[in-house]
């Protein structure tokens, strides 16, 4: 009998509403976010009150997602918008940018273009 | 539909050990040959929202389908999910379609896709979803299944 793989909140990880052997968390809990986790060859998805480093979370009526932030950047508000750039990258108007513009100078313990 | 072959290499085994042979079946018309790493998606990560980290390695991407009945936002018809993954860089998709029967039927104009697209079901894709589920790194090869001619019963 074709294993039956699918659990509704029980023997799912915590703040799963539905999930599933292979997939892990398909629907989350309300409020919460679903990540998709890479982990070596497999993807599963795991729900979370809040989205880690490099992604943001967005709602939508049917659900909410951690969506991953623009390339360079550590930390944002929405995909347009960096707050902190990873090691290498000067955050400026909201974009990471690997020199700064004229007149600022590139400040390596802020990852940001200062004055 | 012209059947598949699927051979199985894992990474970490020894080198004269023989590769695991599957079978499933190509799609709309999307028969062909792929070789890859067998690499994992979730079906939320073929959305349109979503954006799947870039592959460093050539790769085929498995997608475990869930039942309809399962509620699982379907966020884009099946279709356009395999065209995304093929856009992402997969050389294949294959679709474990053990809790979808509706899966054929929605990809049945997949000859508008430029690589293969598979579904595999049953003891074929426990097997694959069993290495997945293991992290058992493997490269998969698909290829198109020689059919032995029927030769008509002389009597």
């Amino acid at each position: 009998q074709h294993k039956q793989n699918v659990g509704v909140s029980t023997g799912c990880q915590s703040g799963c509403q539905t999930c599933s052997v292979y997939n892990g968390c398909l629907t989350c809990k309300p409020k919460l976010f679903i990540h998709l986790e890479r982990d070596g060859m497999r993807q599963i998805g795991v729900c979370l009150a809040s989205c880690p480093n490099g992604f943001y979370g967005m709602r939508s009526p049917d659900r909410n997602d951690c969506i991953k932030c623009g390339s360079e950047c550590d930390t944002c508000f929405n995909k347009n918008f960096c707050l902190r750039c990873r090691a290498g990258s000067y955050l400026h108007k909201g974009k990471c940018q690997e020199s700064c513009p004229e007149g600022l100078v590139p400040s390596d313990t802020k990852r940001e273009c200062v004055p | 539909a012209p059947r598949a072959v699927i051979k199985v290499t894992l990474l970490r085994q020894e080198p004269t050990s023989k590769p695991i042979t599957l079978e499933g079946v190509f799609v709309g018309g999307s028969a062909g040959y792929a070789e890859g790493k067998l690499m994992q998606s979730h079906p939320l990560s073929l959305c349109n929202t979503s954006e799947d980290e870039r592959q460093d390695s050539i790769f085929i991407t498995i997608v475990k389908l869930e039942s309809p009945g399962n509620k699982v936002p379907q966020c884009q018809p099946l279709l356009d999910k395999a065209r995304l993954a093929l856009q992402r860089g997969a050389e294949a998709i294959i679709f474990d379609v053990s809790d979808d029967a509706t899966a054929a039927h929605q990809l049945r104009e997949a000859f508008s896709l430029p690589k293969p697209v598979v579904l595999v079901e049953g003891a074929n894709a426990e097997e694959l979803m069993g290495l997945v589920n293991k992290n058992e790194e493997a490269i998969v090869h698909i290829d198109i299944m020689m059919e032995s001619p029927k030769w008509p019963p002389y009597d």
